[in-house]
């Protein structure tokens, strides 16, 4: 299914917060959680909206982790390579999730049911090496055990 | 107030706004790379570090002075830390100088040289670069230090906003929405974030070459000055003003292969002369008032993107680079068997937007280059002549002689002061009063015919501007013309004149071009013969049809977003089997409900049979804005759109398909 919008929830969402632009984390926070991303189509029809410059909106919402730029996906992946984790493999974890659903660090599988980010320590040293899905941390992992999860994810959605 | 600094008890002004501005007027100059009295105080850099009474050392930027305050400038501590910092920033730092537009003018480049930064304790770390060439407009990010200037400049004094800051921490640039090239921004290429950019990171696109090209080509190639340039060039060379200088720079000109240099100030007193004519006629009829003048073309470009509903309110009179372009290729290029395609025409102007201008679609092929201040005095730099030795020569006939009118372009005030000049005896215009309402903002009122009152704004500063449209569309501000000039005082402090570019330099200029509009002994544009004479030869009176031909202009809405398709409801069957209609979302149309449109249209081809085929888009702006709302059904354009407009539109297309 390609992403298609129609503003109906934009609208919503704008009239929820009044339309105010002193609002505008709020905003993109409601308008991360819809999309999973701030789409740029969206950002420029609030820059019209809160009659605010796209500049700004674009500043903050490449400033907070919270927000992405592109589209993420269902099942989100964020793989670390902070040092703990590259120490403990997490190359070889990446080239397996890279084989299993055949996208790079930054992209987004086409049915956009996968994302996958590499980050920076994830905090969970003591389990490295470690990624996160969503809110779920995994740790300890094997490239084989990687692979596991993510054919899971993919059953779970077929069924 | 009494201050104790570096051991000596000294009187400050009670008023000072922070201690770095009241210990630069007790002379000590604070390093500073993020420091803009002309904007809000932003307290990044940390360069420009105090010690007070003996412990904290603090940003001297953000601190409130207090009576009996103990200030320290100058102490090891500070003198390691403001090194730390130049260290770390020239790591990260693209440091090639030689090839920089800032070479010379870079205040990084002089705190380095200052603090002897030889050798860097830190490690090279470049950042991600962006260049844009897009505009002329040039960013570099390599050199860009992150002192957040431009990007405060642009949104506060310009109320703008292209520019901004994105992502955090070691990551952090300025960019424009999505990092698009500025061209598909707002920016309206005025150059004020050129102007206050300490270093190379923001500059404009230096075409000097295209000039030497030119003269290599054998062309005839023809130059024109404006008024700000001869009032700034000195600044380069390090000269006091000089009273002579367009002589001087004419005849530099000359000797570098120019055949003919005419004045951009006679320009301006034939502009001044139509406008004023074009006044006339609207004031007494009563109509596209306020008049909002036209020679910046900043300010134009700001409102075909912000204010539509006003582009006939815009003068269509041509700015005085353009109208003189205008005049040589169509007439004085016939009169002197000249073909106009073997003309090269070269404008020397104290602008960046002025490069945007002379390739405007209504106006390309007049003015074939536009050259700064700065690049004028690159020319005279590598010619190796000095500029105080080059006998003074006047401009060439017949566009030479200007009146203090013409002159006083270059600064705030003297388009809507021109005005007033030509009519003042065609419709007895007196009792002119001039009162400041703040900075940047003067409101000129007079009486004319029987009592009747006339009144105009002087604006400079885009952020001004908009406040004043607000009053006047909430018909708070009653006034029949207002001058705008983007720039702050005006044309003087262009984004193209040199550095530093700050309101001290700029008043500088200012008087330095009312002495020079002083000493011309032509008062008004009426007593310019040679503009009278282009009258009689060749147009006859002003505003007609030869007149409007030569020296009018057309404006048109500009989108504020370059995206066109928004896809809402796609269709994904071939283009002949589908009717496509797309709404705009653009500022105007929003403002008119045009979401409404959308919704309604969503409904239907959701839900009716004979909608199963519309494929629903949105688009930012159709450039059609006075009508708004505007949908376009396949390629007709339905304005002042109504749902039942749009949906007839529709079904009509459907059944011829
Ligand atoms: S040129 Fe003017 S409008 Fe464009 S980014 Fe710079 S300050 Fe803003
Ligand atoms: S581009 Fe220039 S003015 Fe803007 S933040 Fe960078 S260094 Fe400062
Ligand atoms: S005020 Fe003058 S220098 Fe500034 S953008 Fe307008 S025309 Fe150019
Ligand atoms: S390095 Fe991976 S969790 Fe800390
Ligand atoms: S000038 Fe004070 S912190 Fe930058
Ligand atoms: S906003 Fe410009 S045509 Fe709709």
């Amino acid at each position: 299914m390609p992403i298609t919008r129609n503003f109906s929830k934009v609208e919503e969402i704008l009239k929820k917060h009044a339309y105010d632009k002193k609002n505008l984390i709020k905003i993109l926070l409601d308008v991360q959680k819809e999309y999973r991303h701030l789409p740029k189509d969206v950002i420029n029809y609030l820059g019209v909206a809160l009659d605010l410059p796209p500049a700004k909106i674009y500043g903050v919402g490449t400033f907070y982790a919270q927000f992405s730029l592109k589209p993420k996906g269902q099942y989100a992946i964020s793989i670390c390579d902070g040092t703990a984790c590259h120490m403990q493999g997490s190359t070889s974890l990446l080239q397996a999730i890279e084989k299993e659903i055949g996208i790079k660090p930054g992209e987004v599988t086409p049915d956009l049911l996968f994302s996958l980010d590499q980050v920076g320590c994830l905090g969970a040293c003591a389990l490295a090496p470690a990624m996160v899905i969503n809110e779920e941390v995994y740790g300890n992992l094997t490239p084989e055990e990687v692979t596991r999860i993510l054919k899971n994810l993919k059953e779970r959605k077929e069924a | 107030m009494k201050i104790i600094v570096n051991g000596k008890e000294t009187i400050i002004k009670d008023n000072e706004r922070n201690m770095l501005e009241a210990l630069q007027h007790i002379g000590i100059e604070i390093p500073n790379l993020c420091y803009l009295s002309e904007a809000s105080t932003f307290g990044a850099c940390r360069m420009c570090l105090v010690e007070v009474d003996g412990k904290d050392v603090v940003t001297s930027c953000t601190l409130s002075p207090r009576e009996g305050m103990r200030i320290r400038t100058n102490t090891p501590e500070i003198y390691e830390l403001r090194r730390g910092i130049l260290e770390l920033i020239l790591a990260s730092h693209d440091g090639d100088c030689p090839t920089c537009e800032r070479n010379g003018s870079c205040k990084l480049q002089k705190y380095a040289e200052d603090f002897g930064i030889r050798k860097n304790r830190f490690s090279k770390n470049k950042k991600n670069t962006i260049t844009d060439y897009s505009s002329p407009i040039v960013r570099d990010n390599s050199k860009c230090i992150l002192c957040g200037d431009c990007v405060r400049v642009c949104e506060e004094i310009q109320s703008v906003g292209a520019i901004d800051f994105a992502y955090r921490g070691f990551n952090s640039q300025v960019v424009p929405a999505f990092e698009d090239g500025l061209s598909l921004t707002e920016c309206v290429y005025c150059g004020q974030c050129v102007a206050y950019c300490p270093t190379g990171a923001l500059t404009f696109r230096n075409d000097l070459d295209e000039l030497y090209k030119a003269l290599k080509k054998k062309k005839t190639v023809i130059g024109m000055i404006a008024p700000a340039v001869r009032v700034a060039i000195q600044e380069e060379f390090g000269l006091s003003s000089d009273m002579v200088m367009a002589g001087r720079l004419a005849s530099f000109l000359r000797m570098s292969g120019f055949s003919k240099v005419f004045d951009v100030a006679f320009a301006a007193d034939l502009v001044a002369y139509e406008e004023a004519y074009e006044f006339k006629d609207r004031l007494i009829n009563k109509k596209a008032l306020p008049q909002l003048t036209s020679c910046c073309p900043g300010w134009v470009k700001f409102v075909e993107q912000f204010y539509p509903d006003y582009l006939e309110n815009l003068s269509s009179v041509q700015s005085p680079q353009q109208a003189l372009g205008s005049v040589i290729k169509e007439i004085y290029a016939r009169e002197n068997g000249l073909n106009k395609e073997d003309i090269y025409l070269v404008s020397f102007m104290p602008c960046t937007a002025k490069k945007h201008e002379a390739k405007r679609e209504e106006l390309e092929g007049l003015v074939d280059l536009v050259l700064t201040t700065r690049e004028l005095a690159q020319m005279v730099k590598t010619s190796g002549m000095k500029l105080k030795n080059i006998v003074p020569e006047p401009f060439d006939r017949p566009y030479g002689i200007s009146s203090q009118s013409g002159l006083s372009f270059g600064k705030t005030g003297g388009v809507l002061m021109s005005v007033l000049d030509v009519l003042k005896d065609d419709i007895h215009i007196s009792d002119v009063v001039i009162t400041e309402r703040e900075e940047g903002i003067k409101i000129v009122e007079a009486l004319y015919g029987e009592g009747q009152t006339v009144r105009g704004a002087i604006v400079y500063g885009l952020g001004n501007v908009r406040a004043i449209m607000k009053e006047v569309q909430a018909g708070q501000l009653n006034v029949d013309v207002i001058e705008v000039m983007a720039c702050n005082h005006g044309c003087i402090g262009g984004g193209g004149q040199p550095y530093p570019n700050d309101t001290v330099t700029r008043k500088e200029r200012a008087m330095s071009l009312r002495d020079t509009v002083g000493i011309n002994s032509i008062n008004s544009p009426i007593e310019n013969f040679y503009m009278r004479e282009l009258y009689q030869k060749h147009f006859g009176q002003p505003l007609s049809e030869k007149a409007h031909h030569i020296l009018h202009t057309t404006y048109k809405p500009h989108r504020r977003i370059a995206e066109t398709n928004i896809e809402i409801m796609p269709l994904p069957v071939p283009e002949t089997e589908k009717t496509t209609v797309k709404v705009c979302l653009g500022t105007s149309c929003y403002a008119k409900g045009s979401y409404k449109i959308l919704a309604d249209l969503i409904e239907s081809v959701k839900s009716e049979e004979w909608a199963k085929n519309v494929e629903v888009m949105g688009t930012f702006c159709t450039e059609n804005c006075g009508h708004s709302p505007n949908v376009l059904v396949g390629d007709q354009l339905v304005s002042e759109a109504t749902t039942e407009k749009v949906i007839e539109a529709l079904k009509t297309q459907i059944v011829r398909t």
